[in-house]
């Protein structure tokens, strides 16, 4: 990304950002302030998935612990951005707790490793928090939705940021080295272990403060809500259909993944579980670079198609 | 507590007949199938509906597995049947990634065509019990330890006696070989994936019996992972044994813990032996 880029990027943020002077319909905003929270699940769970090959089946645990702790402490009068850290703070000691150990096993079981412990976090939350937390009145008196899609879309910008900035440094090069060939990475001099750790530590503080907005955002919800499987598939799928190892495309899976689900909220069922379901088959079969790569594909399609014409090739 | 004891020997004869069909698929060809648990509740709607139809869940147990064994050859010709060309690691995490979107797609189908309600299989005689030393054994779980038993024995028998068990066994070990040796590997491949779907068929109807819903599957997938981790990749015949270990911990954790934290249990041992053995717990075949 250039100057022109940068410049695109402040433009649309900017634009984004003007949305709640003009628009003053909550179901936009909400419908926003959503989107943020899937823009920013994805994105951080891109970095340990995307760029450094650890697909992670268990994030819900690191956003559903977020969620908790953010919302418990700020119902007990804590101010919400200190509130927020202590959620991404409590998101990366559960990553280091559960999640280190299961960087030790072979990258293909680091998914059901994951999925394991994400199971392990909704099955104990949900016995030991059986009951909705519900803001009282003063808290609902003071409730501006203003406030929350600013602190989202701060949140959110700071996520592709960061990501960006990680993505872009030496840092960045380690980690897709990785992704790439681990033992050939290893054999570099690259300290394989040290640098999958970082990934999953920025990874879970980013997702455990998107959790945290949650907690923020919702007026009532179960504890155990945030920690349910489907907040650990969401970004899976929306990742690599968008593009898996690329800044934009897990932004653009989430805007297609928010879209269906709206389309088909009226209609009964999940349909667009089922549609993201089939298009993330014929991604990881066909289009492993995601939404992202289409045009290229095509346009590599057209060649070939174009080559053989005059007869060339094959 | 015998009766606890008693009733995770049960429960453990039925996670040896899930891990089976994880097993045998991942053992074999390196998949990792993840809607195993999804084609089991797929067979538990089949036999439900069956049953609703006049037919006794026993009776239609082959017509159940007749038609998960086509539903598993469909799906590899369409999807898995792609991966045959990476190398080992690409096979487990691409199988795992399409299996992943197979069962929410086949979890969310049939969220929709069923609605998320909890079901059962109620025959006459789901709630006979034997009692035998102070303790009650439950007749449909005697059924499933006697299915379980009977699936191992013929398995084994199909691995070792039959030309086309052979060449299973035979391609799991070194499938260059096998065919160099003029096996169709290919063909191995496909039939033992609808195999490994078509044994979802015993579990299905045992689920049957106890409740399931469209999106339980995943948790007795669990289960059975839990159970090919215990007994070691390509192990068919440490499954059982394996099972009925892991039976014994929950039921003792039901006891210390209580019931709720029931599930947890395997998941705790299942990531401890992750961790702690990245090799897998026997000695046999790296993981």
């Amino acid at each position: 990304m250039g100057k022109r880029g940068l410049a695109g990027f402040g433009l649309v943020i900017a634009f984004i950002a003007l949305v709640p002077t003009v628009v003053t319909f909550e179901y936009v905003l909400n419908l926003l302030i959503m989107l943020f929270i899937y823009v920013i699940v994805a994105e951080s769970w891109n970095l340990l998935g995307g760029f450094t090959g650890q697909v992670s089946l268990g994030h819900s645990a690191f956003f559903g612990i977020g969620a908790l702790i953010t919302r418990l402490l700020w119902v007990n009068h804590m101010p919400i951005p200190l509130a927020l850290l202590a959620g991404g703070a409590s998101a990366v000691g559960l990553a280091a707790i559960i999640g280190m150990p299961c960087l030790r096993m072979r990258s293909a079981y680091f998914p059901i490793g994951t999925l394991a412990l994400a199971m392990i976090a909704q099955i104990t939350i949900g016995n030991l928090f059986p009951l909705p937390g519900s803001l009282s009145s003063e808290y609902l008196v003071t409730y501006n939705t203003v406030t929350r899609y600013y602190l989202a879309l701060l949140v959110a910008v700071l996520t592709v940021g960061t990501v960006y900035r990680i993505v872009r440094s030496r840092t960045g090069l380690a980690l897709v080295a990785i992704r790439d060939d681990e033992a050939a990475a290893e054999a570099m001099g690259v300290k394989t272990m040290r640098y999958k750790v970082l990934s999953l530590m920025v990874s879970s503080l980013l997702v455990g403060f998107g959790g945290g907005i949650f907690a923020y955002h919702q007026v009532s919800f179960y504890y155990y809500a945030p920690f349910e499987l489907s907040w650990a598939f969401l970004p899976t799928l929306t990742s690599f259909i968008g593009g898996l190892g690329t800044i934009l495309g897990p932004v653009v899976g989430a805007i297609c993944f928010l879209g269906l689900s709206e389309l088909f909220a009226l209609s009964l069922g999940e349909v667009h579980i089922v549609v993201f379901a089939v298009t993330f088959i014929l991604v990881v079969l066909f289009l492993p670079g995601g939404l992202m790569s289409i045009n290229t594909k095509i346009r590599m399609m057209a060649f070939t198609l174009k080559q053989r014409a005059v007869g060339i090739g094959r | 507590m015998g009766q606890t004891l008693v009733y995770g020997l049960f429960n453990g004869a039925l996670y040896g007949i899930i891990a089976l069909g994880i097993a045998l698929v991942f053992g074999i060809m390196r998949y990792l199938n993840l809607a195993q648990g999804s084609f089991i509740i797929l067979g538990s709607y089949a036999s439900f509906f069956l049953f609703k139809a006049g037919l006794d869940p026993f009776v239609s147990i082959p017509l159940v597995a007749a038609g998960l064994f086509l539903a598993g050859i469909a799906v590899f010709k369409v999807s898995f049947s792609r991966l045959l060309v990476y190398p080992d690691p690409g096979k487990i995490k691409n199988s795992l990634l399409i299996s992943f979107g197979l069962m929410l797609l086949i979890d969310s189908l049939a969220t929709m065509a069923w609605t998320g309600d909890e079901r059962s299989i109620t025959p006459a005689y789901s709630g006979l019990t034997i009692g035998f030393a102070g303790l009650r054994f439950p007749l449909i779980s005697l059924a499933s330890a006697a299915c379980a038993v009977v699936l191992i024995f013929s398995l084994h028998f199909f691995l070792s006696r039959t030309y086309f068990g052979k060449s299973i066994v035979a391609v799991s070990q070194d499938f260059e070989a096998a065919s160099l040796m003029g096996i169709n590997v290919n063909r191995t491949f496909l039939v033992s994936f609808g195999i490994s779907v078509m044994l979802a068929s015993i579990p299905a109807v045992f689920i049957g019996f106890k409740s399931f819903s469209p999106t339980v599957g995943i948790q007795w997938f669990n289960k059975g992972i839990v159970v090919v981790m215990l007994s070691g990749l390509g192990n068919i015949y440490g499954v059982f044994p394996a099972g009925l270990f892991l039976g014994i911990i929950e039921a003792i954790s039901v006891y210390v813990f209580g019931a709720p934290y029931r599930e947890v249990t395997g998941l705790v041992v299942f990531v401890i032996i992750m961790v702690l053995f990245p090799k897998g717990l026997f000695k046999g075949q790296e993981l």
